[in-house]
């Protein structure tokens, strides 16, 4: 077995040991990174010489015993969306191309504080507006299961960075699904916590009040491990939660015996795939078995919560946006004969096609006279929908559910409809919203193509959906499945 | 099977919001985009169901209130980490083309 | 025979106030904007670098608060921050966090006075937001070339105040932004510079027939920074309107800008099309429960305001309202007069003083109060040395001018109670005896019972003493000698 191809956990061991140094662990996942990179195109940068120091740097700490934390040495792939000082950070997008922040975001400074290695920056949809990673700026990402398909999105340069063992663990973000569905499309775990729970600062916003930065990992315990070492309150994102961070180790192996878990009807959404259905059934049944409890549950505004969601992001997403204008940063278009002019051509070039869409979506919800109609509508659908969950969860402990409807689905499959490409989230977006948890864990494969099972839990109880999933996890093999890349190699 | 959208949006009317967001849009990308964003709009019509007369709305998901910080000073960037993504510059000031409308 | 039309203005304006504070409205940068070189006071929030993050400034939302309740206003319990979504190369992210349907406060009113009478302004609303960078060219910004952008003074802490309409001329325009100042310079929020651009103010002017209560179409009057600018930009506007309006003209509504060098108002070329500022509730920053014991705790570190301090100078110190008001239409000045009778200067002469002379050459060198040498000690002894009777007025003028221009007043003054005086009688009597001598005449008309030749005498003496001698004194001589 390579090293790239093990978990945090193990790997952690083997450093700790001295088994291993993280300068091996690093040249083993860069050798990785060499080997399929050109079929993954999971990167948009890869920091070779900065993960080398690092991992230095980490061997040092782990030679003397000094301040040795859980990810100290382990190679981690961050999504462009995250700001690293000096380093190029795009969102995915031409129009920050080359652009190198005068500072890293809190979650970069943890993980450094770890002692954690960088590997570089992971493909993903322009600015995370997307379910497919096809609406980068730069190039596709493909999935390590099935060249041809997509790995989701937007988070998939990071799902298939881990899925292909090109990093151990990485981050991504998740506004409407980001982290979970690439996961559940590229066979990962991916967490995104509760808002508020892991700072935005040095998050390239899409939808302020629904982004949420978590782990993508390659199982439910390196998942607690890589939550553990991001989550927090930091003073310089005003939104992040000043509630204290519960170990979360700690309760992982608790098991489901006794636990109440709500499957709510309206998950098995129409267009959902048979076998997706099935794999869902199984999880829940092989749950029971278990000693989990389960009952059918309804979120009767789930379907709501879609159209509310393409309001509510892309009006926000239209003002986030609105500082591309090529006087501080990125691109500039040449020739223009005015600064308006100038404003027009610069974003007209920078901006890809979808990004651009929901900029117009966005400004024509807010704009005058039909403000009330969309956006306050939509904000107070987006109320109903806390209350859907709220009154879930006066019953049950978690709720489980579907990732995604679909497995991975083939390149170019969707680009010209976006309304289809939009419902790849209908089951994800809902826990953006409902200001909840959600955990995508691997159950199943269809046709060779990965299955992720959904665990929802109430806000900032992520302790109970990484419980449920490490049950699910620990009782199944689905985690144990590599992608055929990875298992090429070994 | 071809579904005609319900939304009345028009040219006029994306070619307005692109320029309230200073989106510069061919005359075909106007075309094409109306059709795209009637079919969303038509899709988010459905947020019309909900009877919302009694409900407040959520701008804000957490219940944290009055999160300020003190007036104390932080260190600045250096003038020349500002300065230095700068597409245009001049001296230390970022360079902007003639403001006329 | 057609009847001329009587028209009225109405006046509201907006003041925007920079608030004193250490650091920016959303990040740990100075807001030391003016000394620093170009763009080397800034960081990732305030360029709007991607990525990063706002966070509100506590001190600048209680200073809005206590200028709120300094205007009367009501503090409503529940606010919250707004985007106002625009395009500009002086703002940073693409939009201004600024607060839209729920501000700090609204609902108040100042009141102040035009020439001792009594007069009261609404105040819509107070609110805060962020100040934008600043842009420089080359000649008229619609004819440069390109502009330079210096963002140091983005994301300084800005209150906008916004009055009602309830202003009828540029008397009571300038007066309401002269109390204003005033106001906010006695609870510490603003330093009133109004040239360096820290307090801004932009007047709505609009005419109407007297009698009407609606109201006619508005323009926008920008760029005026100096209390006589303002004066003279709505009496421009009153003067420019009025002609339209009576030569059968119609009005648009747009933004002019005063030139204060040509003395008239130019239209801003009328933008496109109409700006939609898309505003929508800041999701960056949780909203604010501003609860009724931080409201009390605010109002108890209200010093006392100008109206009640004025109301207190004219009962405790006798002095006229239109002297009272000026004395308090700046803190420093109403504190250099306490402090002057505080030490004993009788107050009307205190008042006399400050408001004379001593405004006079504080005027003429653009100076404030506080900036000046002469401190209220040096003015009460001034004082002392008159009432006294060492010397006399028109020395103490003289004297005045010289303590104001020296760097230290001190040795001016103890050369008076020195050198100058003559307070010995010996030397004075040697005049009047000189004087008895030389002026026959009136000695004997004043032994006669004329009173007046006694003046003419007195007056005598004074010049043989070149001044230097106290009237009061040489009287008593005089009259002693001759009787």
């Amino acid at each position: 077995m390579n090293l790239f191809q093990r978990t945090i956990r193990e790997l952690h061991q083997m450093l700790v040991d001295r088994e291993i140094s993280s300068v091996e662990l690093t040249e083993s996942v860069l050798g990785q990174i060499d080997a399929v990179g050109e079929k993954t195109k999971a990167y948009l940068v890869v920091t070779r010489d900065l993960a080398l120091q690092q991992a230095k740097d980490a061997d040092d700490r782990l030679r003397a015993k000094r301040d040795v934390r859980a990810l100290t040495g382990i190679p981690i792939a961050l999504k462009d969306v995250l700001c690293v000082k000096d380093v190029v950070s795009t969102a995915g997008s031409k129009i920050l191309k080359g652009f190198t922040p005068p500072y890293s975001a809190t979650v970069v400074e943890r993980l450094e504080a770890e002692g954690a290695v960088f590997l570089g920056k992971t493909n993903c949809d322009e600015f995370a507006m997307g379910s497919s990673n096809e609406n980068s700026g730069y190039w596709p990402v493909h999935n390590p299961w099935a060249l041809d398909r997509v790995p989701g999105g937007s988070s998939g340069g990071s799902a298939a960075a881990v899925a292909s063992g090109e990093a151990i663990a990485g981050l991504g973000s998740d506004t409407g699904g980001s982290i979970r569905q690439p996961a559940a499309l590229t066979g990962i775990v991916g967490f995104k916590p509760t808002y508020g729970r892991v700072s935005r600062y040095g998050l390239i916003a899409f939808a302020s009040s629904l982004d949420q930065i978590g782990p993508m990992t390659r199982d439910v315990v390196d998942c607690a491990l890589l939550l553990q070492a991001i989550a927090g309150h930091d003073p310089r994102d005003s939104t992040s939660s000043p509630k204290p961070v519960p170990d979360y180790l700690a309760t992982l192996r608790q098991g489901v015996k006794g636990m109440r878990l709500g499957v709510p009807k309206e998950y098995f959404v129409t267009g959902m795939e048979p076998a997706v259905e099935q794999a869902i059934h199984d999880a829940i049944r092989l749950l029971e078995q278990q000693g989990a409890s389960i009952e059918e549950v309804s979120l009767p505004h789930s379907d709501l919560a879609l159209p509310a969601y393409y309001i509510i992001a892309p009006a926000e997403a239209s003002s986030n946006l609105a500082r591309y204008d090529g006087v501080r940063y990125g691109h500039q278009a040449e020739g223009a004969r005015n600064l308006i002019d100038d404003y027009m051509l610069t974003r007209q070039q920078g901006f890809g096609a979808e990004v651009k869409r929901r900029i117009m979506l966005g400004t024509y919800a807010l704009s005058s006279g039909y403000y009330d109609a969309y956006y306050l509508q939509a904000q107070k659908v987006r109320t109903l929908i806390i209350e859907d969950f709220k009154r879930a969860f006066e019953k049950v402990d978690a709720l489980l559910g579907a990732t995604s409807p679909t497995v991975a689905f083939p390149l170019g499959a969707k680009t010209q409809d976006p309304v289809a490409m939009y419902l790849n989230d209908i089951i994800t977006i809902p826990a953006n919203l409902g200001n909840v948890c959600g955990i995508s864990v691997p159950c199943g494969l269809a046709d060779g193509l990965p299955i992720g099972l959904q665990v929802i839990a109430p806000g900032f109880r992520e302790e109970t959906a990484l419980q449920v999933a490490n049950a699910f996890e620990a009782a199944t093999d689905f985690g144990k499945l590599q992608s055929p890349l990875m298992r090429a190699a070994a | 099977m071809v579904v005609l959208p319900k939304s009345s949006l028009s040219s006029e009317e994306v070619e307005h919001v692109a320029r309230l967001a200073r989106l510069g849009i061919t005359p075909e990308e106007v075309v094409r985009y109306r059709d795209q964003l009637r079919h969303i709009l038509d899709a988010i019509d459905a947020l019309n169901r909900a009877d919302t007369s009694r409900v407040p709305a959520t701008a804000h998901p957490l219940e944290e209130r009055n999160v300020m910080r003190e007036d104390r000073r932080e260190p600045c960037l250096p003038a020349e980490a500002a300065l230095k993504n700068a597409p245009t510059r001049e001296d230390a000031y970022f360079k902007v083309k003639a403001i006329q409308e | 025979m057609a009847v001329a039309t009587r028209y009225e203005v109405v006046v509201g304006l907006e003041v925007h106030a920079q608030v004193l504070t250490q650091s920016k409205m959303f990040c740990g940068c100075s807001t030391d904007y003016l000394t620093t070189p170009p763009n080397a006071n800034t960081c990732p929030v305030c360029l709007g670098l991607p990525g990063s993050l706002p966070v509100i400034n506590r001190r600048a939302v209680e200073a809005t608060i206590r200028t709120a309740l300094a205007l009367n206003c009501e503090i409503p319990e529940f606010s919250k921050f707004d985007r106002k979504n625009y395009f500009y190369p002086d703002l940073p992210k693409g939009y201004q966090i600024s607060q839209y349907d729920l501000p700090f406060s609204r609902n108040g009113h100042l009141e102040f006075d035009v020439k001792g009478d009594p007069r009261r302004c609404g105040i819509t609303r107070v609110h805060l937001e962020e100040d934008t960078g600043k842009l420089l060219h080359e000649g008229a910004i619609d004819e440069a070339p390109s502009s330079l952008v210096n963002f140091n003074r983005a994301g300084v802490p800005l209150m906008e105040i916004v009055s009602e309409p309830d202003l009828r001329s540029a008397d009571e325009a300038r007066e309401y932004v002269m109390r204003l100042r005033a106001i906010l310079q006695y609870i510490g929020v603003n330093n009133g510079d109004m040239e360096s651009g820290q307090l801004r103010c932009d007047a709505n002017v609009s005419m109407r027939p007297v009698g009407r209560t609606e109201y006619g179409t508005k323009v926008e009057v920008k760029n005026m920074n100096s209390f006589r600018a303002i004066h003279r930009a709505i009496e421009y506007e009153i003067e420019r309107q009025t002609e339209v309006l009576e030569t059968g003209g119609r009005l648009v509504q747009e933004t002019r800008g005063w030139n204060d060098t040509r003395g008239l108002t130019v239209s801003q070329r009328t933008k496109e099309f109409a700006e939609d500022y898309r505003y929508f509730p800041e999701p960056d920053l949780p909203p604010l429960e501003v609860g009724r014991e931080w409201v009390a705790e605010i109002r108890s570190t209200l010093p006392e305001l100008p109206a009640a301090r004025r109301k207190r100078f004219i009962a405790d110190f006798g002095l006229t309202p239109y002297d009272a008001s000026l004395l308090t239409s700046s803190k420093p000045m109403a504190g250099f007069f306490e402090e002057a009778v505080r030490l004993g200067a009788p107050a009307k002469a205190a008042a006399n003083w400050i408001l004379g002379d001593f405004s006079r050459l504080l005027n003429a060198d653009h100076k404030e109060i506080e900036e000046a040498s002469v401190k209220p000690t040096h003015l009460q002894q001034l004082i002392g040395l008159i009432d006294s009777g060492v010397i006399s007025g028109k020395m103490a003028k003289q004297t005045f001018d010289a303590m104001y221009r020296a760097s230290d007043p001190g040795p001016a003054l103890t050369a008076l109670e020195g050198s100058s005086q003559i307070s010995g009688d010996a030397e004075l009597e040697g005049i009047v005896v000189q004087v008895i001598a030389e002026n026959a005449k009136s000695v004997a008309d004043f032994k006669a019972g004329k009173q007046q030749a006694l003046m003419f005498l007195v007056g005598q003496a004074m010049k043989v003493s070149k001044g230097r001698a106290n009237p009061q004194r040489l009287e008593a001589l005089l009259r002693a000698k001759i009787s």
